[in-house]
């Protein structure tokens, strides 16, 4: 178990390296000076002295091994500088808006997971019937919406016409809890819309092809009761494969989180990067997508670790 | 030349809406002469007049032409990125495929890699770098969907390059380039096309999510993500504008999740078709007589017919089986696969699958409290308070068997649960001095273990230890030692006879095999199984010696007297029986053995034979065996 997590948290590591490059050398291949480059899309035009400020700001005029090197050991203590615009210091803002966003992100896969799993076991044990055409039909076209049409609806619906939800903001949890959670549901349940439908037609594939096992056959010869052996014998085994799924599709997640915050005006990690995109801001944009992806790859670990926990085979 | 694909007929409603999808807007000019970008801001929010059919935006635009002008900047920003990743990712795999070493592990990694980033996000880096606009969205999409494609290329191209006939084409000499052309990549084009409709979709919500932002397609010229963006200010007094954006992209979506859901399923039917599942009902009409057995006998099969309901056809799987099972005595059950042995066997645990229904017959069985009932006659509950319980089962795949991910001490303990009120320490101490009693050295530690740390010996012995948890009176084992090495045979057969005698006293033994030197080992009796029906059952010693139905005969010619003759280097060959048992649906009229039989007479087409007893204890289905023919 020992050396399983050991390796598995060195593949890890050596994934966020190879992220953290990519993320690093993007700059570089960009075609001509990046400073200017940054300084100038959009049509603007701009002067020498500017475009040699940021180069010195950005620490471009130095040799591409020591910018590397400083960049690396930078982000290994998570000091992603200064915001080129207002000059604040990246790593404090991500800190103050990174529980936001995983509050969202949270919430989202509990309202998925909680209504995925039944839903899709249901629908795999009455295969064809009633209630699994419908819910996989209902599945297929939430898959078809994307992420902020069910936001803005959700607004429209739940907000204007009901007038029952507050249309968007944030209200800090120790100043008025119940509001606090109010002014998450909707952000909360569009985030989990797309991520449900996932889980539900994985929990589907998986409980329909866990439920042929011979051990189900051998599991029902023992006479046990056939809740417990959908219980132990079918659903148990079938979540693996449901929660690496749902790992590899959190990119999706977390995606689908900055079109969410800007519907709702949730001052989470992605208001802060689609500002930064808005104005150039490359080392802010740098950092929150490396912390992006670090979280990313967080939970594939925790997930690849859980998953050794659910099926022992895993951890020869 | 004339070349006509054939489209199946389950895509053709996708494919034409599809197609119309895509032709609509960019028939636009043909639909209104409205210009996109034209505003009118007295008009603004007008609603549908002869002149604007969906009426006007938040600047009084043509909302018809902006919806079909968006839909073009959409359509083309997607199909372009996906043709784009389609192509280089198609290139990237054949390679890998083809070089494999370094090129292998860079296209294989490469999606790996690109998976970590929420594509959104590093669309979110490109567009910091380059700034918005259709050209930035096609270079990003195309960057990040182009390893998907690889890696499936990659992965197919290595599947259909070790087929047979790609195989032989390359042994005639046919050059590689023409091989992937011509060969490979039509056979890879099935999963490409999957997903490229995937990418597709994928590719439209990315372009409308950063329109949305204000970072994808820049203004004045419309898309989707755009216009949600510019009527969400106004949504109280013109839901309209929300809506039909809304409408127009969730629809190209969906149209293309169809196509690409319905491609797979052609593809791949393998997935598609799943039997519903049906709970059995038990057999109608009230019983008549409260059934009955003689004191020694456990179980007694009498008339069972089983039908399988395929597609509205009824095909009889099971022609009337009698068998009595009695205490203290083995009977085995031999045939050829697909004979109905363990279909038998199923129907005797009440674990026959749904599609197969018992249509009339007895399946007696005395009950360990002394009662007798007809499992037929059960409810669903009832049969799992007697599985496990009066009657237990041995499977034939131990290595299958098990749950991988539950340990073998709780398995087992499980099964004593379900049948009895014990505590937790005395099921376990009754399970670990089960492990013992079937042999399995450091029980205890094998308690905790997993089954993936045991042998397919010492799975078996588990299995046989788990059926006996309960002390049932009928122990069922379907070929359990065929899974097993040789050796491993014998210690398994062993163990049951062991038992037998010294553990289970007044257990009786169902004992399926196609090994006739394993029942000549461990049956009392042999009922020997042909096409559905039993041909002939007597004592093992009469079956094995005198055996008088000639497809016993045949079974028997057809085994090695021993280990020698196995391997002699003497001329003489086992003698195989010729032909193939019928399929249930396609047996011949009268006995169903006449095909193959050597001494098949005009008589035996004509009628059925019946079981008849030619000797004391010895049932004979064929009509030349009374006759001293045999």
């Amino acid at each position: 178990m020992l050396t399983f997590l050991l390796r598995r948290s060195l593949a890890a590591i050596a994934m966020l390296l190879v992220v953290g490059t990519i993320i690093f050398s993007l700059l570089m291949i960009v075609p001509g000076d990046p400073a200017e480059l940054l300084l100038t899309t959009g049509g603007g035009s701009t002067t020498q002295e500017a475009v040699d400020a940021l180069r010195k700001q950005m620490g471009l005029d130095k040799p591409i091994l020591v910018q590397y090197v400083g960049f690396l050991s930078d982000t290994v203590r998570f000091d992603f500088g200064r915001s080129i615009i207002d000059g604040a210091e990246i790593a404090e803002a991500i800190g103050l808006r990174l529980p936001r966003t995983l509050e969202l992100i949270i919430a989202a896969a509990i309202i998925a997971l909680s209504i995925g799993i039944p839903a899709g076991t249901t629908a795999a044990l009455r295969v064809g019937g009633m209630f699994d055409r419908l819910t996989s039909a209902l599945m297929a076209l939430l898959t078809s919406v994307p992420v902020f049409v069910v936001g803005t609806l959700l607004i429209y619906l739940f907000a204007q016409v009901l007038r029952v939800m507050p249309a968007g903001g944030y209200v800090a949890l120790q100043d008025d809890p119940v509001a606090h959670f109010r002014a998450l549901i909707l952000p909360a349940l569009s985030v989990s819309l797309g991520l449900l439908a996932i889980v539900f037609r994985m929990t589907r594939a998986s409980v329909l092809e866990m439920r042929s096992h011979d051990w189900v056959r051998t599991a029902t010869a023992k006479g046990l009761r056939r809740k417990l052996v959908i219980r132990r014998h079918i659903l148990r085994n079938a979540l693996g494969p449901v929660i690496t799924v749902v790992g590899l599709q959190l990119g999706i997640l977390l995606g689908s989180t900055v079109l969410v915050e800007f519907v709702y005006n949730w001052p989470g990690l992605s208001g802060l990067l689609v500002t930064a995109v808005e104005q150039r801001d490359y080392p802010t944009v740098r950092a929150v997508i490396l912390t992006v992806a670090a979280i990313f790859i967080l939970i594939n670990l925790v997930i690849d670790i859980l998953y050794s926990v659910l099926d022992p085979r895993i951890r020869l | 030349m004339n070349i006509r694909i054939p489209i199946p007929h389950r895509m053709i409603f996708p494919t034409v809406l599809l197609s119309a999808l895509i032709i609509i807007p960019f028939a636009a000019p043909l639909i209104t002469g409205a210009d996109p970008t034209e505003m009118a801001i007295p008009q603004r929010f007008a609603g549908p007049s002869a002149e604007h059919w969906l009426g006007q935006d938040e600047f009084g635009r043509d909302r018809l032409a902006r919806i079909l002008h968006g839909g073009q900047v959409s359509l083309t920003v997607a199909f372009a990125a996906t043709s784009l990743a389609a192509f280089v990712g198609t290139i990237f795999g054949l390679i890998g495929a083809y070089f494999r070493g370094p090129f292998e592990f860079f296209t294989t990694r490469l999606a790996d890699v690109v998976v970590c980033f929420p594509p959104i996000l590093l669309a979110l880096l490109v567009v910091t770098l380059f700034g918005p606009g259709a050209g930035t969205l096609i270079a990003v999409l195309s960057v990040l969907y182009f390893p998907a494609f690889a890696r499936i290329a990659f992965a197919e191209a290595l599947r259909v390059s070790a087929l047979d006939f790609v195989e032989a084409s390359r042994a005639i000499g046919t050059t590689s380039t023409r091989i992937v052309l011509r060969t490979v990549l039509p056979n890879i084009a099935g999963p490409l096309s999957v997903q490229y409709s995937l990418t597709a979709a994928a590719a439209i919500t990315i372009e409308s999510g950063l329109s949305f932002l204000g970072l994808g397609v820049v203004p004045p010229a419309p898309s989707w993500g755009q216009m949600i963006r510019g009527a969400r200010a106004f949504m109280n007094q013109d839901p309209l504008g929300i809506f039909l954006p809304c409408l127009a992209l969730t629809l190209t979506i969906y149209i293309i999740n169809i196509f690409c859901d319905r491609l797979r399923d052609t593809l791949d039917p393998k997935g598609a078709d799943n039997g519903k599942d049906t709970v059995s009902a038990p057999l109608k009409g009230k019983e008549t007589t409260i059934p009955t057995l003689p004191d020694s006998t456990v179980a007694k099969i009498s008339g069972l017919h089983l039908k399988l309901n395929k597609k509205g056809n009824d095909v009889d799987l099971i022609d009337d089986i009698t068998l009595t099972l009695r205490a203290n005595e083995c009977t085995a059950l031999v045939g050829e696969s697909g004979s109905g042995k363990s279909l038998t066997s199923l129907a005797l645990m009440g674990l026959l699958p749904d599609q197969i229904k018992q249509t009339t017959g007895q399946l007696l069985l005395r009950r360990k409290r002394g009662d007798v009932v007809d499992l037929g006659r059960l409810t669903a509950t009832e049969l799992e308070d007697l599985r496990g319980n009066d009657v237990a089962m041995i499977f034939q795949e131990p290595m299958t068997s098990l749950n991988p991910v539950h340990k073998v001490g709780v398995q087992m303990v499980e099964a004593i649960e379900a049948h009895r009120t014990t505590t937790k320490d005395a099921a376990r101490a009754r399970a670990i001095e089960l492990l013992k009693l079937v042999g399995i050295n450091e029980a205890e530690r094998r308690f905790d273990g997993y089954p993936h740390q045991l042998s397919g010996g010492m799975r078996q012995r588990v299995m046989i230890a788990m059926a006996l948890c309960c002390e049932p009176k009928l122990l069922i084992a379907d070929e359990p030692t065929t899974a097993l090495d040789v050796t491993i045979q014998a210690e398994v057969i062993e163990l049951l006879q062991r038992l037998r005698h010294e553990y289970a006293d007044g257990l009786g033994l169902l004992f399926i095999s196609h090994n006739l030197g394993i029942v000549s080992e461990i049956a009392d009796r042999v009922a020997v199984m042909y096409s559905g029906q039993v041909v002939e059952e007597g004592p093992v010693s009469a079956i094995l010696h005198t055996p008088r139905h000639p497809y016993t005969r045949a079974l028997l010619e057809s085994m090695p007297a021993s280990h020698d003759a196995l391997h002699s280097t003497r001329g003489d060959r086992l003698q195989a029986i010729s032909g193939t048992p019928p399929l249930p649906h396609l047996r011949p009229s009268g006995c169903a053995f006449r095909d193959r039989c050597p001494i098949a007479v005009p008589e035996c087409a004509a009628a059925r034979p019946a079981l008849l007893a030619i000797a004391e204890d010895h049932d004979v289905r064929c009509f030349l065996a009374g006759k001293g023919a045999v």
